[in-house]
């Protein structure tokens, strides 16, 4: 068999080899999708720098904490994190999808169903205990 | 054809398994997280109170002798931190930007520096 | 009516790439893109392509159609507006117009052993209950027609990926109830160009004309993967 190097700019004679392009993924809409799953982890680690700020301004004492607060409430953090949090809620999506696929263990609907169940109730126990209602 | 060399086993199996345990906590405990901590007390739906330096100190520190809050730092930090690290390692990959041992020593490392950062802070 | 059909037509002899030659074909309800390829090598006899069977059981006319992989007899021109584009099928080498090298798909089948590896030689029927033939069934109705390949952009960025096809077999014999050789195919699919060179876009399963859901089974094959790499580890 002719192994040829793939990439090579010049096609040897006898067969056109294509080359993938850096943009493949633009080139149609299931491709876009796929990336935009892969791009949910971008706004994630801006809140997760935030608890890490959050973190680091416990540790220092109340006034720090006091500014942290302060910090999260202003617009375009807010901003971020509601994108945060819809990304959160699309990769929860595509996540639940997959799943039952990768460990058919029941039947597909009950599983996706179940996992929404799981962070409902996560958010719900989250919510209640920060407020102050648990 | 030469099937007498076997190929390397890759180590994929020990990160796979952090990004999909980090996948998991990103899809089931992320989402609650970022509505009691972001949004709710930013539209004023969780009040100040709540959130004091003396409530949160021990909620992190004291509730469930600790336990409480290393199970969030792990379920909201240090496990999504890896999910990501995965996610950007193979998508430089996907970009033809690398992924290669840089870009996995890089993603998986920082990953590994700020999961270990977040423990130090709530010890 | 009449349509158009846009050809990406290459000549490995003058050409240095392909370059798209528009032909009008006659299309109803029930012309395929295979039909009108025939069509149009009625008008240029120059024109290559793979066919045979005509019933999506061959697997040999797959092409791009509108740059999605598909078999050319089962997509039908009434799906499509009055002009589409048909091109050889993706990450393939080209040798002449829609007639790609399928060498590297059948190197990466062959790579798995996808063939039942069983030392018992006895001649006694191997029963099988339905139980276990659900396990593997549905990976069983692959038709080798690499559309997966052409829709998989990892086996486009490496090559060297076994890519959606040959896991789903090697997935398939692995599952089988009658088959003893799946210590011999796991060291191909614990690389990295195994099971793990897949990030689960899932295109392939989108685009297989079987059903197969290669997807699922590449990533039935990581937890496969994983549960080996585990017990290697107590191993000395």
């Amino acid at each position: 068999m002719n192994l040829k190097k793939p990439g090579s700019s010049k096609p040897e004679p006898g067969s056109y080899q294509p080359v993938m392009p850096r943009n493949w993924w633009l080139q149609h809409r299931y491709f876009q999708i796929y990336m935009l799953r892969e791009a949910t982890v971008l706004p994630l680690l801006f809140f997760i720098g935030c608890l890490l700020y959050g973190l680091y301004c416990l540790s220092l004492g109340e006034t720090q904490w006091q500014h942290w607060l302060a910090f999260m409430a202003q617009p375009w953090v807010v901003l971020l994190n509601l994108l945060a949090f819809s990304a959160s809620l699309f990769h929860a999506k595509t996540f639940f999808e997959l799943f039952p696929r990768v460990m058919p263990l029941a039947p597909p609907g009950l599983m996706i169903a179940g996992q929404w169940l799981a962070t409902l109730l996560v958010a719900t126990g989250l919510v209640l205990l920060l407020g102050g209602w648990l | 054809m030469n099937n007498t060399t076997q190929p390397k086993r890759s180590d994929e199996p020990v990160w796979w398994a952090l990004f999909s345990a980090g996948g998991v906590c990103f899809a089931v405990v992320v989402p609650g997280a970022i509505l009691a901590l972001a949004l709710l007390p930013a539209f004023g739906g969780i009040s100040a109170d709540n959130l004091s330096y003396p409530r949160i100190s021990a909620l992190l520190h004291d509730a469930l002798w600790g336990l409480a809050g290393l199970a969030f730092i792990g379920s909201v930090i240090c496990l999504p931190l890896f999910h990501a690290a995965h996610r950007i390692h193979h998508g430089l990959h996907d970009l033809k930007l690398g992924g290669g041992l840089l870009s996995k020593v890089l993603c998986y490392g920082s990953a590994a520096a700020l999961s270990l950062l977040a423990i130090y802070l709530v010890s | 009516m009449s349509k158009t059909i846009n050809i990406a037509r290459y000549n490995p002899q003058t050409d240095s790439r392909p370059q798209l030659q528009a032909f009008q074909v006659e299309s109803d309800n029930s012309t395929s893109v295979l039909d009108a390829l025939l069509q149009v090598q009625q008008q240029d006899p120059s024109l290559g392509f793979r066919w045979s069977c005509r019933m999506a059981i061959c697997g040999s006319c797959g092409v791009m159609v509108n740059g999605i992989p598909k078999l050319g007899c089962k997509t039908f021109l009434r799906d499509y507006p009055d002009e589409l584009t048909v091109s050889a099928l993706a990450h393939f080498n080209v040798e002449k117009d829609l007639i790609v090298d399928m060498q590297p798909f059948l190197t990466h089948l062959a790579a798995v052993k996808p063939y039942l590896i069983n030392d018992d030689q006895s001649s006694q029927p191997h029963r099988q209950t339905p139980a276990q033939l659900a396990k593997y069934q549905q990976f069983a109705n692959c038709i080798n027609c690499g559309l997966c390949y052409s829709a998989c952009p990892q086996f486009g960025l490496n090559p060297e990926f076994l890519g959606p096809a040959a896991i789903t077999l090697a997935q398939r014999y692995n599952l089988d109830s009658r088959d003893a050789g799946k210590t011999a195919r796991m060291p191909e699919l614990n690389s990295k160009n195994g099971v793990w060179g897949c990030t689960f876009v899932g295109f392939c399963s989108e685009v297989c004309p079987k059903k197969v859901d290669p997807a699922a089974a590449v990533n039935q094959g990581k937890v496969a993967s994983a549960g080996d790499f585990i017990i290697s580890m107590f191993k000395p």
